[in-house]
């Protein structure tokens, strides 16, 4: 294998080392500064009848040339691949390279190049970290050097930059995937943070390049366009900003290539842009108004320079007064637009335009006409429902129109839009992303966001967690936790404080202080949840579903509560769902409804509160549908509402409680999707005397603030126990009876004046006796 | 080392980055003035204000006519502001390439005068 070494005497290094001297902007003032005076001084001597004058201005050319040299040569030094490494390193790299360098020195230099930096910043490749790993690398370096070419190959990068040496140190570490792994990563985010890296700069390199866009006689042949001016805004004119809308899904770039291709040719000028919110519809225009603008694209001629205006609603319902008057200004504006004829409408949220309602206005009867006769160019955009509602109401206005679909994007789409969207993010909010952020926004959007389709929700959680870096400016994956705990409400920060730790070891404990017995429900439950929390469990179910079995009264509900209050750490987070009221296959539809019409259906109660205990009471009251409906819940912890949105129950412990006495009562088929059916025993008299104390201490809780107390004698406890046990109904007798005899006692004595703050009440058998008669 | 990296970037690629960079000029202000446009549509009636304007077959057409006339000397005009600064770029660019090969050999130059004592 041929052996690879830095020459440090290349003329591409000799080059770059100059660069980085002349390079800098004091540099290059001083060569102006000195190019001016020499010309001066020549001149003013010659002036003064002094022939040395001629060397002054004759000198001028030295620093005249070594600015020529410098910003067109030494600054850029172009690669030149045929010489191998040598014609394959970066810029800042052969700048920064010493004659004979060892690991050591290319680990340090990586961090003085731009890629480097992008690395530690975005990655966490620390200039230590890279040390450290280089020095335990033998102190040749020809394998690293090879390493950095394959990795150059297979990222397509046109150099070798300090992030490619970055990855090719950590390739040639042996223990490289643990590493990564400690540091939350693979060996593929690296290279893709390479491939992120190169498309950036080639940004960067490019935005000083002058983009032709027809000139300053380009809209001579076409119309005057002051009322569409006036109603709409030109997003042609706003694309020519300094940064190009970028497709990065191949369906995207298919769809554009559709819209270009049923522009140009003969037929309906209309496209419909049918997909869910934040699935890149805007993108796709934004980027085709752009595209038709750009001199240098080959696209058909009776496209060029057309100019997408997106039309407001509002501003032209605003200056309507009259319903009349509103069709006549639709109308005056597509006049315009036709003479002109370099306009492409855009009717961005086209149901605007077609239904009656708040900011929206029924103009169908003046669109159908246009959209069939095919004469003038229109964009529509809508979400799916919208569109499927309309094809209902106007079917002629569906078949008038082009529909094209929208897909969301996968992960790795995804995943390269927000690197693309970030240098804007951070240009607006003046911080740094790193990759760990980019990553939770996909998969926290993914879970709670549900407004809208990705890429969009990630792209909007990671604005969002823009206002959320850290002391160093530095957006983070905890960033994103935080941005979604406030945007969303919901909790997403892992158990791993010493105390969440100790709840969980001892959740038995926790449970039976506010429950009497149930030990082995309550150990199912409590193993089940401590699995979950040290993250061995699936990922795309529920945190834990549980059947809990049993008669009436015996703690079934109490212990839904108590595990929401142990590990939810709140009572509160309870989503409670009577299934009893859910018994007619119609009701399907209540229990999935959109929370802006019932705010009381699970899906709606979920999507607020995703981390919460769900409690479905009394399934086997439910109608088989209800419980068909539940079956995907359980299984991949998704539940559709109507509108279709997935709502994540994967965060959620599923409950279902039944009185049935057997399982036979359920198909098997649902009873497969738990994890646990827990058959909860009925109560003893023994039990219901420890279920006493558990109401007294309640009845004390609800006294406390009166710093008043009860106290009953064991007597005084038998005598309520024999009259409140009924072994059907369990312990709920039990409450009734202390309601009817101790709380009575307390509120007579109370009222009577017999006891003041600070006092006990000791409440005898005979008390009792007599206030139960 | 230096000097001799620096003449011979000069004389051999800096004259292709020279021409590279002529070239681009000579493109932005061809595109700037909108000139192959300005040719290709140089009767075109100007900004359709012809269009349907006229309710008569001859008022229609003498509009047209209006129209494209207009249309004609807007964009004559805009073509011979492109084709003036087109010829005077062409001249600059002429210019340099004439003193380009020059420019290196003035310090010697400078130094030969000053040594003949030529004065103005």
């Amino acid at each position: 294998m041929e052996k690879m070494s830095f020459n440090y005497n290349s003329l591409r290094a000799r080059n770059a080392r100059l660069g980085k001297f002349f390079g800098k902007p004091i540099m290059l003032i001083i060569l102006a500064l000195m190019v001016i005076v020499l010309i001066a001084s020549g001149i003013s001597l010659l002036v003064m009848r002094l022939a040395v004058g001629w060397i002054c201005v004759g000198f001028t050319a030295i620093p005249l040339m070594l600015i020529f040299w410098t910003k067109k040569e030494l600054v850029l030094v172009p690669v030149n691949p045929a010489a191998g490494l040598n014609g394959l390193l970066s810029n800042d790299v052969l700048a920064a390279m010493p004659r004979n360098p060892n690991a050591k020195d290319i680990a340090a230099l990586i961090t003085k190049t731009t890629s480097g930096k992008f690395m530690y910043v975005r990655y966490g490749l620390s200039p230590q970290l890279l040390e450290e790993i280089a020095s335990v690398l033998p102190a040749e370096v020809g394998p690293i050097f090879q390493t950095a070419m394959k990795i150059q190959e297979g990222t397509n990068s046109e150099e070798i930059h300090g992030a490619i040496l970055a990855a090719a140190i950590i390739v040639s570490y042996p223990g490289h995937e643990d590493l990564l792994k400690r540091m939350k990563l693979d060996l593929a985010d690296v290279l893709d943070g390479i491939v992120w890296f190169n498309y950036l700069n080639g940004l960067v390199k490019n935005i000083n390049v002058r983009r032709h866009n027809g000139g300053i006689g380009r809209d001579l042949s076409f119309g005057y366009i002051p009322t569409l001016s006036r109603f709409g805004q030109n997003i042609s004119i706003v694309g020519r900003g300094a940064m190009r809308t970028h497709l990065h899904l191949a369906d995207h770039r298919e769809i554009m290539a559709q819209m270009t291709n049923i522009f140009s040719n003969q037929g309906r000028q209309n496209v419909a842009l049918v997909g869910p919110d934040g699935s890149g519809r805007a993108t796709i225009v934004n980027a085709f108004s752009e595209y038709l603008m750009d001199a240098d694209a080959k696209l058909p001629e009776n496209l060029r320079y057309r100019q997408v205006f997106k039309l407001d609603a509002a501003a032209i319902l605003s200056a309507a007064a009259e319903r009349g008057q509103t069709e006549r200004l639709v109308m005056a504006i597509m006049n315009e637009a036709y003479v002109a004829k370099n306009i492409i409408l855009w009717l961005q949220n086209a149901e605007l335009f077609f239904e009656d309602g708040t900011g929206s206005v029924d103009l169908s009867n003046v669109l159908l006409p246009v959209l069939e006769a095919g004469k003038l160019r229109i964009i529509l955009t809508l979400d799916q429902q919208k569109f499927l509602e309309i094809a209902t109401r106007k079917p002629a206005l569906a078949n008038a129109l082009n529909r094209i679909m929208v897909k969301p994007a996968n992960e790795k789409e995804t995943m390269k839009v927000l690197q693309d969207q970030v240098p804007l993010l951070e240009f607006n909010h003046k911080v740094s992303y790193t990759i760990w952020a980019l990553k939770e926004a996909y998969r926290l959007s993914e879970r709670y966001v549900h407004d809208l389709e990705m890429p969009g929700r990630a792209l909007s959680l990671l604005d969002s967690a823009g206002d959320y870096a850290n002391q160093y400016k530095m957006v983070t994956a905890e960033s994103v936790q935080q941005a979604i705990e406030k945007t969303a409400g919901v909790k997403v920060q892992q158990a791993t404080s010493s105390d969440d730790r100790s709840k969980l070891l001892n959740m038995e404990e926790l449970i039976h202080n506010r429950m009497v017995d149930q030990s082995e429900a309550v150990k199912t439950v409590a193993d089940a949840l401590r699995r979950s929390a040290a993250g061995v469990r699936n990922e795309k179910r529920p945190i834990g579903t549980f059947l809990f079995m049993g008669p009436t009264g015996v703690g079934k509900t109490e212990l839904a509560k108590a595990v929401s209050e142990v590990y939810f750490d709140g009572e509160k987070n309870i989503v409670r769902v009577d299934l009893n009221e859910f018994v007619s296959a119609e009701d399907v539809s209540r229990l999935i409804a959109d929370g802006a019409e019932d705010s009381m259906s699970l899906t709606a109660q979920v999507m607020k509160q995703p981390f919460s205990v769900v409690l479905l009471d009394e399934i086997e009251k439910a109608h088989p549908h209800v419980l068909t409906t539940l079956l995907q819940m359980l299984d991949e912890g998704i539940l559709r509402d109507v509108k279709g949105r997935e709502v994540s129950f994967r965060d959620t412990i599923v409950i279902a409680t039944t009185n049935a006495a057997s399982i036979d009562e359920f198909k098997p088929e649902f009873l497969n999707r738990f994890d646990e059916i827990c058959k909860f025993k009925p109560l003893s008299p023994a039990d219901c005397l420890a279920v006493l104390d558990l109401i007294i201490a309640g009845v004390n809780k609800t006294l406390a603030p009166q710093k008043i107390s009860v106290e009953l004698d064991q007597k005084a406890k038998e005598l309520l126990v024999e009259r409140g046990y009924d072994a059907k109904m369990g312990a709920r007798p039990m409450k009734r009876i202390v309601q009817k005899s101790v709380e009575n006692i307390v509120a007579k004595s109370m009222l009577a004046g017999q006891i003041g703050n600070g006092e006990v009440i000791s409440i005898s058998r005979e008390m009792i006796e007599k206030e139960l008669g | 080392m230096f000097l001799v990296d620096l003449f011979s970037w000069w004389y051999f690629r800096g004259w292709g980055v020279f021409f590279e960079d002529f070239k681009k000029r000579l493109v932005d202000t061809v595109d700037f003035f909108s000139m192959k446009d300005m040719i290709l549509t140089l009767f075109k009636p100007y900004r359709q204000i012809a269009a349907g304007a006229s309710e008569t077959i001859l008022g229609g057409a003498l509009d047209r006519l209006i129209s494209r006339m207009v249309g004609f000397f807007a964009r004559v005009v805009i073509l011979i502001a492109g084709c003036f600064v087109l010829i005077l770029e062409v001249f600059c660019g002429i210019a340099l390439v004439i003193v380009w090969p020059i420019v290196p050999l003035l310090p010697v130059a400078g130094i030969i005068l000053s040594v003949m004592g030529v004065v103005f």
